[in-house]
């Protein structure tokens, strides 16, 4: 190997801790870019063909019961590809041996072998449950402690206790995909039904559509025709859901967090670049000297570049060699999370291409362009200032042609100090080296506070949003204010209710809330989307709504209704006061709009009218199959409590109840799938706070080593280990106090950032950001124990240094 | 009467530090000759390093010329980019320094390669060949694949010659190439010098604030305050060579 190429392997090998440094600044970066685009990339194409293998149904129908003559009607409509009939009713089930009750879905069919829309996927034993026989969906293990061959128990609405055998586990990727609050679900054969005392009707339809499986267009084309059709046939629809064959429903949205997530990653690279940046110019700073030499002895610039390219890239070749390998598990861990979050399958472990030379551009690229400016100047130095190290000195230094006074911070610092002293208050003299100290490198200083700041306020930030999210869903919340819903299989009256509820101690109040199922219609009369309207009392003070426009609902309203905001996708131009078409109960009616309140868009419109005329819609005066409880304490124990305790007590009575679920519990799934999300963005984080505090222990180092000859002095002139050492750990952390400082400021705008984005991806509407101390808190004790630990390294070092040494130095 | 192979022309040099202008040089005008040893003596401060660093071309002059003949070559180096003049000084001159200048990771054959390797002019198997023989010109071949830390210091300002000798220069500069050696090792220095004098037929200029060395040159200059004061050419064992 020829000399200067030697010269470069050992730049490479002989200052490992540099080396380690600048390759783990790259690999940061390089790895955060990898996770998240191959994550990106395996998603959004296992998501949709894992989706579209299930052949999942272009159209779901929610209906009143029908029959097979009913079915074949549907099989024959126009444009219709494949049709199958379902009934899916929900039922509290138990393992075997346990007490733990869980809702599930059981979904029947009619055959398991002709199934050809929303497919079963087999996991564990049969694929096929026969009659009295049941299969689950694998999720619901997760709730339900089960294993194949055991007798799962089912309660009916009128307490009775049934068991079924369960022969098998399956996987449905289909059916409930797009619902993060969908029950499990579980499979039965039609001809189980009458032992769970349901009619072998069906209650669901499930729809692809013959042509054009991915034009949501004319999926709500022939959707629309078809419920048209079924409506004016008498058998009413009162839900229809749309999607395309090769589009999962969360698709967007898992996009947009990646996007969010991408966004971090490309910023990693960012700071880590900054970071790759700084130690170059200081590797360069050090290598003056060499620099000077090869030139002394004949090297040209260009050879001087060649070789100091040719170290970057070497630094990126290792860096890659980390980061790939670990980036490809790393976005098939998050693909795979993602995947088990939503229910859908992945393709298998592999190495995504695209990524793959994402990366290695990122690898290569970024530390040449963060390495070509402190490289150009470093090979084009002359001989003279490379061999005197006059770069290395600090930028602070008088220069020729410059007025001859101190650097503004110096005069500020003597001003200051000056100050202070004449009021008696001195400050220890090392302190104030290691305050000027800080301020002699500017470029490096600047470069440091700024990946240090983004980090802190990226940190920062992500903590506000956590707050800000669970705020809304607690806002959300304020909709659903019952610490118990009871649903019933029929209406019940409210006094009778009232009168058995208020027995269960602990009940406090008890309210009768309506649903009218209705959609919402454009003025040609074509469906624009399911509208979910309930029907409270006026008064209720279970729901505390955050109202955008317009005013609440009265118990005089008639005819009119409040909406959530998710009715602007629609009606952009909607305000209170308008009419809209509605269909109800196979009737379209005209309704005005009182007012628009903020709700979650995901989950479709929301609206309210009052119980006291929805009772003269449906038709049933101070009854109903729904109801309200409040509790004397709101906990989530007690609600799950009071919830069991009702449910008891209401079957006991001869109740047919359907189901008593405690308010918090959706809400706390909410949260959790929120807080997943949330850990994802805090893992951003504290990468790049990981790339902050390197960045610190770098800067803290080079400081050191070119001020080594100063130490000496100090250490010559009485200086012992404490007071270097204190002297340097003083400066990394007047950095990291200033750091904190800044991203102070620069987090509120970020939150804002974050917040909006994250918020129009989950909630499809921006929601109020809410600040929390927690995130600063947390961070500014971070912030001292990194700036802390990364200059006792080089401090210890320092101290380290014999007298002889480092006057030696040179 | 050999020719001038360095010629000094109203050579100045001024520095401008933030206590103002400093001049280091004035109006110097010198000629050095093909194949002698010309030592510059001055004390500390005088400007021999500053001379020494306008006829290598390590710093840049304020007014007038230095041209080098050699080779067949009339060159003025300071009209040449620092790029071209670094090529040009790898191939034309060597250089020396007190600090001895080598590159500590790597051995001390390859940092007498390096030169070769940076100016092309020998190919890798010549270059090395070339490298063992000036180590055994310095009588340091046993040492070949050490590195320089393990090295006297005497020894290494030995491997910086060699160095400086790696493409054959005809020139070679040193700046107190004995400054921070022992007198025996010192001597062993001189005596490197003389024989690349008498049997290479290589001129050296040497700078030097030790008057007593005055004797070993064959023709020394005195500095002071940037000015060449006095010429003294001694009787000594190069100078009776070259009245032969």
């Amino acid at each position: 190997m020829r000399p200067r190429w030697r010269k470069v392997l050992h730049d490479l090998i002989d200052n490992k801790a540099r080396t380690l440094l600048v390759v783990l600044s790259i690999a940061v970066g390089v790895f955060s870019i990898g996770v998240i685009s191959g994550a990106y990339q395996i998603i959004s194409n296992d998501m949709s063909v894992s989706y579209a293998a299930n052949h999942p149904a272009n159209v779901e129908l929610r209906m009143a019961n029908y029959n097979t003559d009913v079915l074949t009607s549907i099989h024959n409509a126009q444009g219709i590809g494949e049709a199958e009939g379902r009934r899916v009713n929900n039922f509290r089930v138990r393992a075997q041996g346990s007490d733990q009750w869980v809702a599930l879905d059981v979904v029947a069919l009619e055959s398991f072998s002709k199934n050809q829309v929303n497919l079963l996927a087999p996991v564990s034993g049969a694929v096929e449950a026969g009659k009295d026989e049941i299969l689950l969906e694998k999720d619901a293990l997760k709730k339900l402690n089960a294993t194949v061959g055991e007798n799962l128990t089912l309660e009916l609405s009128d307490g009775t206790l049934k068991e079924l055998k369960l022969v098998g586990i399956v996987q449905d990727v289909s059916t409930g995909a797009g619902d993060f609050l969908a029950p499990p679900f579980a499979y039965i054969v039609m001809k189980t039904l009458p032992t769970l005392r349901q009619p072998e009707l069906f209650n669901r339809a499930y729809v692809t559509v013959a042509e054009g499986q991915d034009d949501i267009a004319n999926i709500r084309e022939v959707g629309t025709a078809l419920k048209d059709r079924l409506d004016k046939n008498g058998t009413a629809v009162s839900r229809t859901r749309f999607s395309e064959t090769h589009k999962h429903p969360l698709a967007d949205t898992v996009n947009a967090i990646l996007g969010i997530l991408l966004a971090l990653g490309i910023l990693i690279v960012f700071l880590s670049s900054s970071l790759i940046a700084n130690t170059l110019s200081a590797l360069l700073s050090q290598h003056l000297r060499h620099i000077g030499v090869i030139k002394l002895v004949g090297g040209r610039n260009k050879q001087v570049f060649a070789m100091y390219l040719t170290l970057i890239m070497a630094f990126g070749v290792l860096a890659l060699l980390i980061a790939v390998p670990l980036g490809g598990q790393g976005a098939y861990g998050l693909a795979l999370f993602i995947a088990n979050k939503l229910r859908f399958n992945l393709l298998g472990y592999r190495i995504v291409p695209m990524a793959l030379m994402i990366q290695v551009a990122v690898g290569l690229l970024v530390p040449l362009v963060a390495g070509l400016a402190p490289v150009i100047s470093g090979s084009r130095i002359t001989v003279l200032r490379a061999l005197s190290g006059d770069l290395a000195g600090d930028e602070n230094k008088p220069q020729a042609g410059k007025p001859d006074r101190l650097p503004w911070f110096d005069y500020m610092l003597v001003r200051v100090t000056r100050i202070l002293a004449m009021r008696g208050i001195h400050i220890p003299r090392p302190f104030i080296i290691s305050l000027r100290n800080t301020f002699r490198r500017r470029g490096r200083l600047m470069l440091t506070l700024f990946t240090l700041t983004m980090g802190g306020a990226i940190f920062i930030a992500v903590f506000n949003v956590r707050v800000t999210l669970h705020d809304y869903i607690g806002a959300i919340g304020s909709y659903f204010r019952a610490d118990v819903t009871v649903d019933f299989d029929k209406t019940y009256r409210l006094s009778e209710v009232q009168k058995f509820g208020l027995q269960v101690d602990g009940v406090e109040r008890v309210e009768a809330w309506q649903f009218i199922g209705t959609e919402l219609l454009y003025p040609d009369g074509a469906v624009a989307d399911n509208l979910n309207m309930l029907a409270p009392p006026a008064n209720s003070k279970l729901v505390n709504p955050i109202i955008v426009a317009g005013r609440w609902i009265r118990a005089d309203d008639v005819r009119k209704f409040a909406v959530s905001e998710a009715i602007l996708n629609f009606f952009p131009d909607l305000k209170p006061g308008d009419s809209m078409y509605l269909k109800i109960k196979g009737r379209t009616e005209v309704w005005e709009v009182i007012g628009i309140f903020k709700f979650v868009g995901r989950e479709g419109i929301l609206a309210y009218t009052p119980f006291e005329y929805s009772s003269q819609v449906l038709n049933l005066t101070n009854r109903s199959s729904s109801y309200r409880f409040v509790t004397t304490q709101h906990d989530r124990a007690t609600q799950d409590l009071m919830a069991e305790r009702l449910d008891h007590f209401f079957r006991g009575a001869g109740f047919k109840v359907r189901q008593a679920e405690s308010g918090l519990a959706s809400l706390d799934t909410a949260s959790e799938s929120l807080d997943t999300l949330v850990v994802f963005l805090l893992i951003m984080a504290i990468l790049t706070a990981i790339v902050g505090a390197m960045g610190l222990t770098g800067t803290m180092g080079m400081n050191v080593l070119e001020r080594t000859r100063e130490i000496g002095i100090m250490r010559a002139i009485g200086a012992d280990d404490r007071a270097v050492m204190r002297t340097v750990i003083a400066e990394g952390f007047v950095i990291g106090a200033m750091s904190f400082g800044l991203a102070i400021i620069l987090s509120i705008p970020f939150t804002y950032l974050l917040s909006t984005i994250v918020s129009l991806a989950v909630f499809e509407t921006p929601i109020d950001v809410v600040f929390t101390y927690m995130g600063y808190a947390i961070w500014f004790g971070l912030i001292l124990v990194l700036s802390v630990v990364a200059s006792i390294l080089p401090a210890r070092n320092a101290a380290r240094l014999t007298i002889r040494e480092v006057l030696a130095y040179e | 009467m050999s020719s001038s192979i360095i010629e000094l022309r109203n050579v100045s040099k001024t520095y401008s530090t933030a206590a103002g202008d400093f001049t280091a040089l004035i109006n110097v005008n010198m000629n050095i000759l093909a194949g002698e040893f010309l030592g510059i003596v001055g004390k500390s401060g005088a400007g021999k390093s500053t001379l020494l660093n306008m006829i290598n071309g390590v710093d840049q002059l304020t007014s007038g010329e230095v041209i080098v003949r050699a080779d067949n070559e009339n060159i003025s180096i300071h009209t040449m980019s620092e790029d071209a003049r670094a090529s040009w000084r790898g191939k034309k001159m060597g250089v020396v320094y007190q600090s001895f200048q080598l590159l500590p990771m790597l051995t001390l054959i390859d940092n007498i390669t390096l030169p070769m390797d940076l100016s092309d002019n020998y190919k890798p198997r010549e270059s090395k060949e070339r490298a063992m023989q000036l180590l055994q010109l310095m009588e340091l071949e046993e040492h070949a694949y050490k590195l320089p830390a393990f090295i006297s210091g005497g020894q290494q300002q030995r491997v910086a010659i060699a160095r400086a000798l790696a493409n054959d220069p005809p020139i070679l500069v040193a700046d107190e190439p004995t400054g921070s050696l022992d007198s025996i090792t010192a001597d062993h220095i001189f005596e490197v010098f003389e024989h690349l004098i008498t049997d290479q037929g290589k001129t050296i200029v040497m700078v030097t604030h030790d008057v007593g060395l005055v004797s070993r040159f064959s023709r020394s200059l005195t500095i002071a305050d940037g000015e060449l004061l006095s010429e003294a050419v001694p009787d000594t064992k190069l100078n009776q060579g070259r009245k032969k």
